[in-house]
């Protein structure tokens, strides 16, 4: 087989390349969590009393208790409209299928920043203080296409000879579906809903417009302490973040494992 | 007679069937469709209302007026828009020449090794988006690592500043957009009949001429749709341009965001300047839709 040699070599350069811009960043991050220093230049030293003053810091304590809440309630409200929705949307002859495409895939291109002023300016008219809720309603607007596309794209590589043969057997619609159909559904649910919790626990810009004064998740803190300049606590506290995102997709790839088993 | 009798009887039960499945669907899509009109759809009616709207320091007043549209007629936010534009089109490109090379390597790697690779272009994607960008400043700031290992290796003998110019919003945005450049390229050059390939340079095209009229042209529809996902996204970019870039230059992104959030308020002009990027977000999406059909069209008259 004649495979360019050249292309060969020039894509494992380009591709080691990427590699170490996509990591460098985060490894530095990390070491200097435990730097001993003020400021971020030039090694000093190894501490963790930046990861000890975070566990004393309240303000990053509400801002954790905040995210889990939203990213733990946006993900639930999202999963059950994606499920829905995807189940609404396997029939191929659906006369609203047109409509619900839009609305599930517009939102996805969509600049965050529009989505933020549009809410912002939706609750203002309404005079709606924001809050929890304003920030809760964003996340699980922006949940939902994401959790919709997972669970669809899961569904169209189903394999329907199980949910024929209870058919066939003369099971009812409503047993078909809760013991055939909807455990093998369950990796995806499980896929859909870990991206939503993800890029709620991530998003910076829609909560920014929609939170208002008094209600950090945190990123939102840590904007704001990037601004400030209380840069060292960031470091450790983002190691953990890292750590924690890392730990979640380690798990659900074991759940899943489990259950395809 | 009979037989057409029982046709007759068989269609109309398969037509109460699909009305039947129909009425489902509609049923089960319901809690979407009306979530996202309510939260997706009707705020932008409201930005809409408040672009005719008189700005207030704080809010606005429901008067009616068109002075926020004469507003950015007179051409002071053109330059907002140009610069978003020109980084959004700096970023789709350069995601695109590194993406490409990183995509096609995966995609022709053996199994095992693909999932492991795919793995490592997501996991820094799963890390939180503001640290991604906090732990650039960090590299590129003047006292920085990259700065330090510059001046130890001799190369330079005063820190470079990179941090608050373009070149720091390009390199960041580069590097959040990269995985959504990738992946799609990644999905449609996996798809490739590689054997395409192989026949080309059998019939002795050399390896550049076999990459620009074979592969290339087939893993079109991922160039397209990773453009697609980095170009809009990008165009709105605010946190990036605001914690790297000069804050001397802003993009409309920022524009935007100082005039909803910064005392005296403009939301007025913030509506109007977000429904100018809306519209222009609506014709590229139509112009790269309709292409799409059309080659959708002549691909199926090929075939025929």
């Amino acid at each position: 087989m004649k495979s360019g040699k050249l292309y060969k070599r020039m894509n494992l350069t380009i591709f080691t390349l990427v590699m170490v811009f996509l990591y460098i960043p985060i490894i530095i991050l990390i070491i200097f969590s435990f730097n001993d220093s003020k400021i971020v230049a030039g090694w000093q030293g190894f501490t963790v009393k930046y990861y000890l003053q975070l566990f004393e810091n309240q303000q990053i304590k509400q801002a954790f208790q905040n995210t889990m809440l939203i990213a733990i309630l946006s993900t639930l409200f999202s999963t059950i409209l994606g499920v829905l929705a995807a189940l609404g949307l396997e029939n191929k002859r659906f006369t609203g299928r047109k409509v619900m495409n839009a609305l599930i895939y517009v939102p996805l291109i969509m600049p965050d920043i529009l989505m933020g002023v549009s809410l912002a300016l939706m609750f203002n008219f309404l005079r709606v203080g924001t809050g929890m809720a304003t920030v809760l309603i964003a996340h699980i607007t922006f949940c939902v296409s994401y959790t919709t596309i997972v669970v669809q794209s899961r569904l169209q590589g189903f394999d329907y000879s199980l949910v024929e043969a209870a058919m066939d057997l003369g099971a009812k619609p409503w047993l078909i579906f809760w013991k055939v159909k909807f455990p093998l559904m369950i990796p995806g649910i499980i896929a859909g809903a870990l991206l939503a919790f993800t890029l709620s626990i991530d998003d910076f810009i829609i909560t920014f417009f929609t939170s208002g004064r008094g209600f950090d998740t945190l990123p939102i803190y840590v904007e704001g302490a990037i601004r400030r300049g209380t840069i060292t606590t960031i470091n450790a506290l983002s190691t953990l973040m890292i750590g924690f995102t890392l730990f979640l997709v380690a798990i659900t790839k074991r759940v899943r494992n489990l259950l395809l088993r | 007679m009979i037989h057409s009798h029982h046709k007759h009887k068989a269609s109309i039960l398969e037509l109460k069937q699909s009305q039947k499945r129909n009425l489902q669907s509609w049923l089960l899509s319901a809690p979407s469709l009306i979530w996202l009109t309510i939260f997706f759809s009707i705020p932008y009616l409201i930005v809409i209302i408040y672009s005719l709207l008189l700005p207030d320091i704080y809010e606005v007043k429901f008067q009616f007026t068109l002075s926020a549209y004469r507003e950015i007629l007179s051409g002071t936010y053109f330059k907002p828009f140009f610069l978003a534009f020109r980084l959004a089109l700096m970023t789709t490109l350069l995601c695109l020449l590194l993406g490409y090379p990183v995509a096609y390597l995966i995609a022709r790697s053996s199994e095992k090794w693909k999932n492991f690779l795919l793995v490592l272009i997501i996991i820094p994607f799963w890390t939180n988006f503001i640290i991604r960008i906090f732990s650039w400043r960090i590299f590129l700031s003047s006292g920085g690592v990259m700065n330090e290992a510059l001046i130890a290796l001799n190369l330079v003998s005063n820190p470079v500043e990179i941090i608050r110019t373009d070149w720091a919003v390009i390199i960041v945005m580069v590097y959040v957009y990269l995985p959504y450049m990738i992946l799609p390229l990644y999905s449609a050059i996996e798809k490739l009949d590689f054997t395409l390939l192989n026949a080309a340079m059998d019939l002795g095209a050399n390896e550049r001429k076999a990459f620009f009229k074979v592969t290339l042209p087939l893993s079109r529809e991922g160039i397209f749709a990773g453009s697609i996902l980095v170009f809009i996204p990008a165009l709105g970019a605010y946190i990036i341009p605001q914690l790297m870039g000069n804050q001397n230059a802003l993009y409309i992104g920022q524009v935007i965001t100082y005039k909803i959030k910064n005392i005296p308020r403009n939301w007025p002009v913030a509506s109007a300047l977000s429904l100018v990027m809306l519209v222009i977000i609506a014709v590229i999406l139509l112009t790269a839709y309709s292409l799409y059909q059309k080659r959708q069209i002549r691909k199926t008259d090929e075939i025929r």
